[in-house]
């Protein structure tokens, strides 16, 4: 059978499969639409995704498929068409995958939620959305999937509304994704102007990409993808369900915007302004996420810098034009990140909702499975050799050493890996070893198996996915072969660094004691003092300067100053200034109009 | 019928302490605490001026009557509340003073940038040599003169 027809129909019937829950929820109430059947859905979606993605590992067939087209104009038509290419085959079965995973999870963390089944609409409609958005071949389908995540990142973030921090979560979300969203719009702008098209298999332009549209979409990556300058969001959409943090922002939607950089990097790559740009903003977004999560006590949020920090390095690895390294970092940090986050779940749950990590410890013998899986997603995170993470994270620090690059990129980038090392390594000796801080009785359980089962498959998935993956895609770009044994073992030399770093620093807390603030401290916990310092006067200025414009300009000025008050005011003042000029002696001016007609009438006559 | 009495509503701006003392009262405040706008034509009237402090620095947990707002009943209610409440701007004093807050991370940021243009400036690379060919650096073929020595040509083993 013909390879192309194969995957075109398998990778529909996967889309058309996670398409039925919406389908059929107008038609039936009852059972046909609980969150069993929706992981079951997902489930059979994933297991059907497979087809497509060994079909292109065996035999590397892609294709680009049109449906419909909507005939905009006369020159400027908008097909619907996908592209099934290694991009979007790799990163179907790893998305649904994940999401099954943690769609099973959700089952036990939400299962006292009333509106349970409403939660897994708006998880399944994101997926719809980002896949779409994986799949899109054209600008304008990847925007509606763009929008998409975007607006169930809102719904989702804010899931428990009556929550004042939660709501003020979720608009924070939606405003620094829409700043990013200025930079794909005028991007898209320029792709309709010059290429007259919004499709991306177009040729590259053989001159140098104008920086302008780049810059976009750097803006738009900048956005979605939380790099320093539009990252608060990111440690602050954790006000969400732990569902919600470990589908939306870990694995999937925040790799959007690296997505989209991924997508056009033809357009990147003769740009050195540009690749030089994402370069160093990704050295500075890890490492300053890196610096924010030393410090930070709430579990989540460790993690939620992590995944900043992870997103940074993605956007180095664009920086040094290696897209499909990029790629396989958002796949390997997919499984292990996700695995942190219902790890981290489990954990709460079984505290009874503590977040604290200073109000944990022990935990290694009350919950072995959750906590044997957090150090397998630790140490792969690490980037401890042969686990999911190595594959990726080695191959960048070896590229990035070998490169011709900006020596501060190159010097932030391994900073950055060391303090991965340490923070994981402090979140796992804070939570897991040592004596027990909780509460004497908490509901420690994990003997469900809706618990187990998604984190022991995310963990072997760990493990595997970066053997598998790289054992089966050839990489388009040849990569570093030699290079001297101190390069070679960079990674693993600052990783290394930073488990000293952490241990001499827990050594440290229990023997030595410490003063309690110090600029640095105050300067890694309070994140850099960004939020406070950009949030509040910009916010207050804004909203200032609205209601004076609506009740001070357009009232008072264009009502009134301009119209009637402001007439009267200048008559008033030429009144005014006439009034002492003419003294109203009216008898004395009648006779002198007179005396002056008889003195012309008697000179003319 | 619904509506509030002509004597609840805001009203001019005071000029007599009479008419402080009654604006003060109608709004449930104490005549020290009652402190008008300005009178210069923008139309506040007699409306309180309160502290610009937002919903996040009142207690969170004292049983207000409207407890999203942490609002009771019959307070006066700042004439920006809408800026105030506790899903916009936040005027609870920071843990850090806000210039030396302002002060690090402008230092943070333009070390960076400097930084960042040092490295330009100074780039990393893999060491580079020129490119070596044997013969005397093909002394002959590039037309040299066969009579005369040929330069000394350095040549390096990795």
């Amino acid at each position: 059978m013909e390879t192309t027809l194969l995957l075109n129909t398998s990778l529909l019937l996967t889309l058309a499969i996670i398409l039925t829950p919406t389908l059929l929820l107008p038609v039936s109430k009852t059972s046909s639409n609980s969150p069993t059947t929706i992981t079951r859905t997902v489930k059979t979606a994933f297991l059907i995704s497979l087809v497509p993605m060994t079909l292109f590992m065996l035999s590397g067939t892609e294709s680009i498929t049109s449906y419909w087209e909507w005939k905009f104009t006369t020159n400027f038509k908008i097909p619907l068409s996908f592209k099934m290419d290694q991009y979007s085959m790799m990163f179907f079965p790893i998305a649904l995958f994940v999401t099954w995973s943690i769609l099973q999870f959700a089952t036990w963390y939400m299962a006292s939620e009333p509106h349970i089944t409403k939660f897994f609409f708006y998880l399944l409609t994101f997926l719809i959305a980002m896949l779409i958005l994986t799949i899109a071949n054209n600008m304008f389908l990847l925007f509606i999937g763009w929008e998409g995540v975007g607006m169930m990142s809102f719904l989702l973030i804010g899931w428990w509304q009556g929550r004042a921090e939660a709501n003020t979560a979720a608009l924070q979300a939606v405003l620094y994704n829409r700043i990013g969203d200025i930079g794909l719009i005028l991007s898209m702008a320029w792709l309709a102007s010059t290429m007259n098209t919004w499709e991306m298999q177009q040729a590259p332009l053989p001159t140098q990409t104008p920086t302008l549209p780049l810059l976009g979409l750097i803006l738009a990556a900048t956005g979605k993808s939380a790099q320093f300058g539009l990252h608060p969001w990111l440690p602050a959409a954790m006000e969400g369900p732990t569902p919600v943090s470990a589908l939306l922002h870990s694995s999937t939607m925040v790799v959007a915007g690296i997505f989209l950089l991924i997508r056009t990097h033809p357009l990147l790559a003769n740009n050195p302004t540009a690749l030089t740009l994402c370069l160093c903003l990704g050295a500075l977004s890890t490492l300053f996420a890196a610096t924010c999560a030393l410090t930070q006590n709430d579990i989540k949020k460790i993690i939620a810098f992590s995944t900043s920090s992870q997103l940074g390095l993605m956007m180095v690895t664009i920086g040094l034009n290696l897209p499909q390294l990029a790629f396989l970092h958002i796949s390997t940090h997919a499984f292990f990140k996700a695995m942190l986050f219902l790890c981290s779940g489990t954990i709460i749950h079984s505290l009874n909702g503590e977040q604290d990590i200073r109000k944990m410890g022990g935990l290694q013998k009350m919950l072995p499975t959750t906590t044997s899986c957090l150090t397998i997603g630790n140490l792969a995170l690490m980037g401890t050799p042969f686990l999911a993470g190595f594959y990726s994270k080695d191959l960048i620090i070896e590229s990035l050493n070998t490169s011709y690059l900006n020596t501060w990129a190159l010097l932030l980038t391994l900073l950055a890996t060391s303090f991965t090392a340490t923070y994981s390594l402090r979140m796992t000796l804070l939570v897991q070893t040592g004596f027990p801080r909780t509460p004497t009785n908490p509901p420690t359980n994990e003997n469900n198996p809706m618990i187990t089962n998604p984190i022991t498959r995310l963990a072997l998935g760990s493990i595997l996915a970066g053997l598998l993956i790289t054992s089966y895609i050839t990489p388009t770009k040849t990569p570093p072969m030699t290079m001297p044994t101190t390069t070679k073992t960079a990674a693993v030399i600052a990783t290394a660094l930073g488990i000293a770093l952490a241990m001499e620093l827990s050594t440290m807390t229990h023997t030595l004691t410490y003063p309690k603030q110090n600029p640095h401290l105050n300067f890694s916990s309070s994140l850099g003092y960004f939020n406070p310092l950009m949030h509040r006067p910009n916010t207050t200025n804004l909203l200032n300067s609205g209601q004076k414009i609506a009740s001070h300009l357009i009232d008072l000025s264009w009502y009134k100053k301009m119209g009637p008050e402001g007439l009267t005011d200048l008559q008033l003042m030429a009144i005014k200034t006439s009034t002492t000029l003419h003294t109203g002696l009216i008898k004395t001016y009648l006779g002198s109009f007179a005396l002056s007609i008889l003195l012309i009438l008697s000179t003319q006559t | 019928a619904s509506e509030m009495s002509k004597d609840l509503m805001p009203g001019p701006y005071p000029r007599t302490p009479e008419e402080r003392a009654a604006a003060a009262k109608k709004y449930n405040m104490r005549v020290e605490d009652y402190e008008p706008y300005p009178d210069d034509g923008f139309g506040f009237g007699d409306y309180p001026k309160l502290p610009d402090k937002s919903a996040h620095e009142r207690d969170p947990w004292y049983q207000w009557d409207q407890p999203d707002v942490r609002h009771n009943w019959g307070q006066p209610m700042h004439w920006d509340f809408d800026m105030y409440i506790r899903n916009r701007v936040d005027t609870s004093p920071t843990p850090v003073p806000w210039h030396t807050m302002r002060k690090h991370f402008l230092l943070f940021l333009s070390t960076m940038l400097i930084m960042f243009g040092l490295g330009e400036i100074y780039p990393s690379y893999r060491p580079v040599g020129p490119k070596q060919y044997p013969f005397n650096d093909l002394y002959l073929e590039r037309g040299g003169d066969p009579n005369k020595e040929p330069p000394v040509v350095t040549h390096y083993e990795i």
